[in-house]
């Protein structure tokens, strides 16, 4: 592809800078006329609010690439990202409704579609809150903790877990096997960790299956026997009902995390707006989706033009591949006043950190319930909390952004 | 052009001047009609842009189609006149629409 001389940029995903505050890069791509090649994977990265936006929203673009190759260009791609000699995590995390599109993805999306409403969702809160009171309860005697890995990273999988019908005393181990399936999406993975990647996803669909057999007998109110139900009925089949499962856990597990610790760090990184928010808590709602848009956690995808095509005022042929920047354009000054700003009161707060399209998050309502009750809970709870650490250690890639971990020092109220 | 009236939860009203070839939907966030998030960007995939249409816009719109009356059902408080602002596009013998913002779109 032909670079342009303005192509003096430095862009580094992988670098420690980069981790630490990928913002000021992000402003330089956004402040191009057009988009940028980032050579290293082949992709057109989309920074301005409004490409992203089109794209998103473009059903000509799509997840795969399928449609522009041959088998054996598939197989070839394949190969090389080294996403073969795996079978289960090519059955069931390498397929599932996220890498599906058309008739199949609307099918499969449309069989779970209420199980995520605001309503549904909202029978949660009773679990959540419990599950958060008695995690506290253990860290109340400790004046330091690690808001990540003490408290964060138990959550998601609790109420995943619980959602799904996974009982209880099981839910730390999907913690295990979620971290360890998407270990194969990871920077510089390799050999060992796709034999783990492989290993966990066996492991979880056998787990599946037993839990399924008990379910047949005696159906719980749960979305494992209501899938169960649809399969029975012919609307999916046995390997969508566990590739579906496996994509819940694996959506919304690490994304849930990252965002909880980055969220805190915002927040006692602009003490002026935790103290607006501790004094009235009713502005959790905009605080909330604020910290999506101020950390996005999630904050690439990609798509592939299945036609020639216009982005950002330049022509692409069909093939190209873009580079979806969520947590770019949630800092794209032409949709929000002081986009560095932390504002909990900010709205319209309309950010892309859930994406866009027709594979718009899923998940949405329960990651923001999950961060109403924790940070309602902490706020009632918790008057003096401090950052131990002044620069907390932020993961390095392109794909997530969160911190490590996060140090911090507390007071109950 | 085409005028259209979007009324609030608090009664609250919010006149706007629409586009042949917008949607429903775009005309309600460029107006800052608070209750319409319309956070998957008009795809059908999320059901934040729900409204009820009132008065003679429920005869002169087409009926929602499949993707449209599937999303509908997840809504939180489906109605007969229960529309996705979003999949409604702007034609001129719309004029004088009248839509009301459901009250848990506050
Ligand atoms: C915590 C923060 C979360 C963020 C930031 C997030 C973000 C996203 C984004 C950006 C997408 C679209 C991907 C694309 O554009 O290609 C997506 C899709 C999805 N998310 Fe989430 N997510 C979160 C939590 C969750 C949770 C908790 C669940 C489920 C329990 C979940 C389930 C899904 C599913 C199933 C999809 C695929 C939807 C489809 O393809 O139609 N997510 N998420
Ligand atoms: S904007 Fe999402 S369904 Fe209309």
């Amino acid at each position: 592809m032909p670079l342009t001389s303005s192509d003096q940029l430095s862009f580094d995903p992988l670098s420690q800078a980069f981790a630490a505050d990928p913002y000021p890069t992000y402003a330089a791509l956004r402040e191009r006329a057009h988009p940028y090649y980032y050579e290293d994977v082949d992709t057109w990265m989309l920074t301005k609010m409004a490409d992203v936006e089109n794209v998103a929203l473009d059903k000509t673009m799509l997840r795969g690439n399928d449609d522009v190759l041959t088998a054996a260009e598939r197989k070839a791609q394949q190969r090389k990202m080294n996403w073969h000699d795996m079978p289960h995590h090519e059955r069931f995390v390498q397929f599932n409704l996220l890498e599906s599109e058309g008739d199949v993805h609307d099918r499969l999306r449309k069989l779970v579609f209420r199980e995520f409403t605001p309503g549904m969702i909202l029978k949660q809160r009773g679990a959540i809150q419990a599950f958060v009171d008695k995690l506290l309860a253990e860290l109340v005697g400790q004046n330091e903790i690690d808001f990540v890995e003490d408290f964060a990273s138990h959550i998601p999988g609790h109420i995943i877990g619980r959602m799904l019908g996974v009982p209880d005393e099981d839910c730390p181990q999907l913690r295990v096997w979620s971290e360890n399936v998407v270990r194969f999406f990871n920077v510089g993975c390799d050999d060992n960790d796709k034999r783990i990647a492989e290993q966990a996803t066996e492991d979880f669909y056998l787990y599946l299956l037993d839990l399924l057999k008990l379910r047949e007998t005696a159906p719980h109110d749960d979305l494992l026997s209501r899938m169960l139900a649809q399969k029975q009925d012919g609307l999916m089949t046995e390997d969508e009902l566990i590739a579906t499962s496996m994509l819940i856990l694996m959506a919304g597990h690490g994304s849930t995390i990252d965002v909880l610790g980055s969220g805190m760090h915002s927040l006692l990184k602009f003490p002026d707006q935790r103290i607006k928010l501790r004094d009235d808590p009713s502005l959790i709602k905009t605080a909330v989706q604020e910290m999506f848009r101020y950390e996005a956690p999630l904050p690439y995808f990609h798509r592939f033009a299945t036609q020639d095509c216009t982005v950002g005022g330049q022509y692409f042929t069909a093939g190209t591949r873009f580079g979806l920047l969520y947590g770019a354009a949630n800092r794209d000054p032409a949709r929000f006043d002081a986009p560095d700003t932390f504002d909990v009161t900010r709205s319209p707060n309309r950010h892309v950190a859930f994406g866009g399209g027709t594979h718009f998050c899923l998940g949405n309502h329960l990651a923001r319930l999950d961060m109403d009750v924790i940070f309602t809970t902490l706020n009632e709870r918790f008057t003096d909390v401090q950052l131990v650490d002044a620069r907390p250690e932020y993961k390095s890639g392109l794909s997530v952004r969160g911190p490590k971990s996060l140090q911090i020092a507390w007071k109950e109220v | 052009m085409t005028k259209v009236t979007f009324i609030e939860n608090n009664g609250n009203r919010i006149e706007a001047i629409a586009e042949v070839g917008q949607s429903l939907m775009q005309v309600a966030v460029n107006s800052g009609v608070s209750g319409i998030s319309a956070e998957c960007g008009g795809a059908c995939a999320c059901g934040t842009c729900h409204c009820y249409v009132v008065g003679n816009g429920l005869v002169t719109l087409p009926t929602p189609d499949g993707d449209e009356a599937d999303m509908i059902e997840f809504v939180i408080d489906p109605k007969a006149n229960s529309r996705l602002s979003c999949q409604i596009a702007i034609t001129p013998d719309l004029d004088g629409l009248i839509v009301h913002i459901p009250a848990s779109q506050t």
